[in-house]
């Protein structure tokens, strides 16, 4: 499971995935028939409106729930089959995350919060501390570095959130409307900030939004109704821009 | 993670909620009190009961008497002591030979000034009164022929013939009391026995006899060993038969022993030596019949306390479970995150038991270090309030009675309780966390 090979073929790959929730006596649908490849380095926005199945998708490509049918593989690894053990050392070695709401630990300092993932893998404390302190300084919160979230704005604890998200140097990064709760100055620079990131590492970005206005910022848009695929066209002009 | 890691955020999380975590560590800290001292009460109790028995006469002695008084079948002999000597848990054994005569005198003093009207002599082996635990005031065993040893009141039965009749004896309970009515010290006797040489003189069948002796030591009472160590001699068992041989004048009357002491090598030997020689058809006595049925009381009021202790440290454990179960339900968003960055289950569980058990450990310590103050304040109000009473309240001694005593196991069985406890009550909190799904991170508030 450690180092898969993720050249030269998709980092994600969907294979007729199909998600069902019970509720009451009825089941609804919340994916029907879901076919999906994501390759290495692609920013991939999860375009659709509320309701369209869009956080499901998420959740099931993150491992975060088992797919009623179909399977979801990242790098090769059937993530929808692992045991929760196995999951857990998945996400520290391969996966980040960046939330909506930031979800930075109240009672940890930002530097704490950003070294957590590598906490959990056992880095002793001094070295991801230093790296935190590092990422931290890049995302320009060197100001920042023992304040608690409670002392920051919503941008910069999503800053801090983004260090989070990529100090383990994950393959992929899941982001959830990661600029939902900040203000559209601020989602400019959060929005340049991870794209900026996963050009860097050459890393793939996973994006769930309704916001048309951030969906310019991806390689390919994958656009979500009714828990069906109805597009998934590549975005030429962004692209250009950000790789010039 | 790494324990210093799980330890860190424990640690983090107790003090988060320091009013919380107080009021919970002091449902513990109470609990283990309450265990701590209510033992000690029963331990302590258990201790004076000892005592007094102690004082009483010697536990671990058995005293063996013929049935019929010898006259029967089974007899005290040679034989027996041997195979008394051969049982199993058995320390020493002696021979008790008491010396029957019409009327046994003591003679004392220069011109025989010093008259004791009455004594009891009895014969011994003089070389297994140490192993049998007899022990002296005075001077040395009785080694040589013509020595003796004298009880320890013995010299309150000589009078002073030369003071006018009625007014010649000291009363040994005769000296001042104190505010509690106890006797501050025994008035000095007319003479030590230890100085000078005494005339055993005995009347029988019609003759008188005199016989020189010397007092080598002086005995400690001890009622389980004969009352000759109160008030008596007691001489070695052939210069006893010599006695016994010259009054009967040539008789040869054999004299069988009166009785034999056993000592066994602890008191939880006591029952079974004497259920074995019952068996052989002799009677026993011991202090076991009397110390028994008290220590079966200690025993259950120990444990009715023990018991009450234990409530409250089960409520303290509700207090814990109460306040995990609040903290997880605060921390499910946390706990959700975490497991979407890369937690492992395990470490979530070892989190939380770490904090429960803390808990049980914070509060357990200082339980028994306020335990043990409130012990010694406890015993130190009992036996006087001063800084001399200090060591004995807080270690005990030789005739300290104290009402609350913490032996060494007592912290450590209440700290080792209190963090089991601790760990008991935060399983199923710990494991309703870890059901908590990954996907609670994302939910939105």
């Amino acid at each position: 499971m450690n180092g898969p090979d993720l050249r030269g073929r998709p980092v994600i790959e969907v294979k007729d995935l199909r998600k069902e929730y019970p509720i009451g006596d009825e089941t609804v649908v919340a994916l029907k028939r879901i076919n999906l490849h994501v390759m290495r380095g692609e920013i991939c926005c999860i375009f659709g409106t509320s309701g369209s199945g869009k956080s499901t998708l998420l959740n099931q490509l993150a491992g975060m729930e088992k797919p009623t049918r179909g399977e979801v593989r990242i790098g090769g690894v059937p993530i929808s089959r692992l045991s929760e053990r196995q999951l857990a050392s998945f996400r520290q070695q391969h996966l980040g995350f960046v939330f909506q709401s930031y979800n930075l630990l109240p009672n940890l300092t930002a530097t704490e919060n950003v070294a957590m993932p590598l906490m959990f893998r056992g880095v002793p404390r001094a070295e991801r501390e230093a790296a935190a302190r590092k990422l931290l300084c890049r995302v320009g919160l060197s100001h920042r570095l023992d304040h608690f979230p409670g002392q920051m704005s919503g941008g910069q604890q999503q800053r801090a959130g983004i260090a989070r998200a990529f100090i383990a140097r994950p393959d992929v990064v899941f982001a959830d409307e990661p600029t939902g709760n900040l203000d559209s100055k601020t989602t400019a620079e959060i929005m340049e900030m991870i794209c900026a990131f996963a050009r860097r590492y050459h890393q793939t970005i996973i994006l769930v939004t309704h916001d048309p206005e951030m969906a310019a910022y991806a390689d390919r848009i994958v656009t979500l109704i009714d828990g069906e695929i109805v597009g998934n066209q590549v975005n030429q002009k962004e692209k250009s821009q950000y790789e010039a | 993670m790494r324990r210093k890691d799980l330890m860190r955020m424990c640690l983090q999380n107790l003090l988060r909620r320091k009013s919380r975590t107080l009021l919970t560590v002091l449902g513990v800290f109470i609990g283990c009190c309450s265990i701590v001292i209510m033992v000690s009460l029963g331990i302590g109790m258990k201790e004076a009961q000892e005592s007094l028995l102690a004082q009483m006469g010697d536990l671990t002695i058995i005293t063996v008497n013929a049935p019929q008084g010898g006259k029967g079948k089974t007899k005290l002999d040679e034989a027996l002591v041997k195979r008394l000597r051969s049982l199993g848990g058995v320390e020493a054994v002696t021979p008790k030979q008491s010396l029957e005569a019409d009327r046994i005198r003591l003679l004392a003093g220069t011109g025989n000034r010093y008259i004791a009207e009455w004594t009891t002599v009895a014969g011994v082996d003089m070389d297994t009164l140490e192993p049998l635990g007899f022990r002296l005031t005075q001077g040395e065993a009785a080694h040589r022929s013509g020595e003796v040893m004298a009880g320890e009141y013995l010299a309150y039965n000589f009078k002073d013939t030369l003071r006018p009749e009625g007014r010649n004896m000291v009363d040994r309970w005769g000296g001042e009391l104190d505010e509690n009515g106890q006797l501050t010290e025994f008035p000095p006797p007319y003479l030590d026995p230890m100085k000078g040489k005494m005339t055993l003189e005995i009347e029988h069948d019609g003759g008188r006899y005199t016989f020189p002796i010397t007092v080598a030591g002086v005995t400690k009472e001890d009622y389980a060993k004969g009352s000759e160590t109160s008030d008596g001699l007691m001489m070695s068992l052939s210069d006893l038969r010599g006695i016994w041989d010259k009054i009967q004048r040539g008789k040869k009357k054999a004299l069988p022993y009166t009785s034999v002491l056993v000592k066994v090598t602890g008191i939880d030997q006591v029952e079974p030596v004497e259920q074995e020689i019952k068996a052989m058809g002799y009677n026993t006595e011991s202090m076991e019949s009397i110390r028994k049925p008290m220590e079966q009381e200690a025993r259950q009021k120990q444990m009715m306390l023990g018991g009450l202790g234990a409530i409250s440290l089960f409520v303290a454990a509700l207090g814990i479970t109460n306040t995990m179960i609040m903290s997880i339900s605060e921390r499910t968003r946390e706990i959700g995150i975490m497991k979407s960055l890369g937690c492992y289950v395990t470490d979530i569980r070892v989190m939380f038991l770490a904090e429960a058990g803390a808990i049980g450990l914070i509060g357990g310590v200082v339980g028994c270090v306020s335990s043990g103050i409130i012990s010694l304040i406890v015993n130190l109000v009992s036996l006087g309030p001063s800084v001399e009473n200090l060591l004995p309240a807080l270690l005990g001694g030789e005739g300290v009675r104290r009402l609350s005593v913490i032996p060494l196991w007592l912290p450590v069985f209440g700290i080792f309780f209190s963090v089991l406890i601790g760990l008991a009550s935060g399983y199923y909190p710990a494991n309703k966390a870890v059901q908590i799904p990954a996907l609670e991170a994302i939910k939105s508030e």
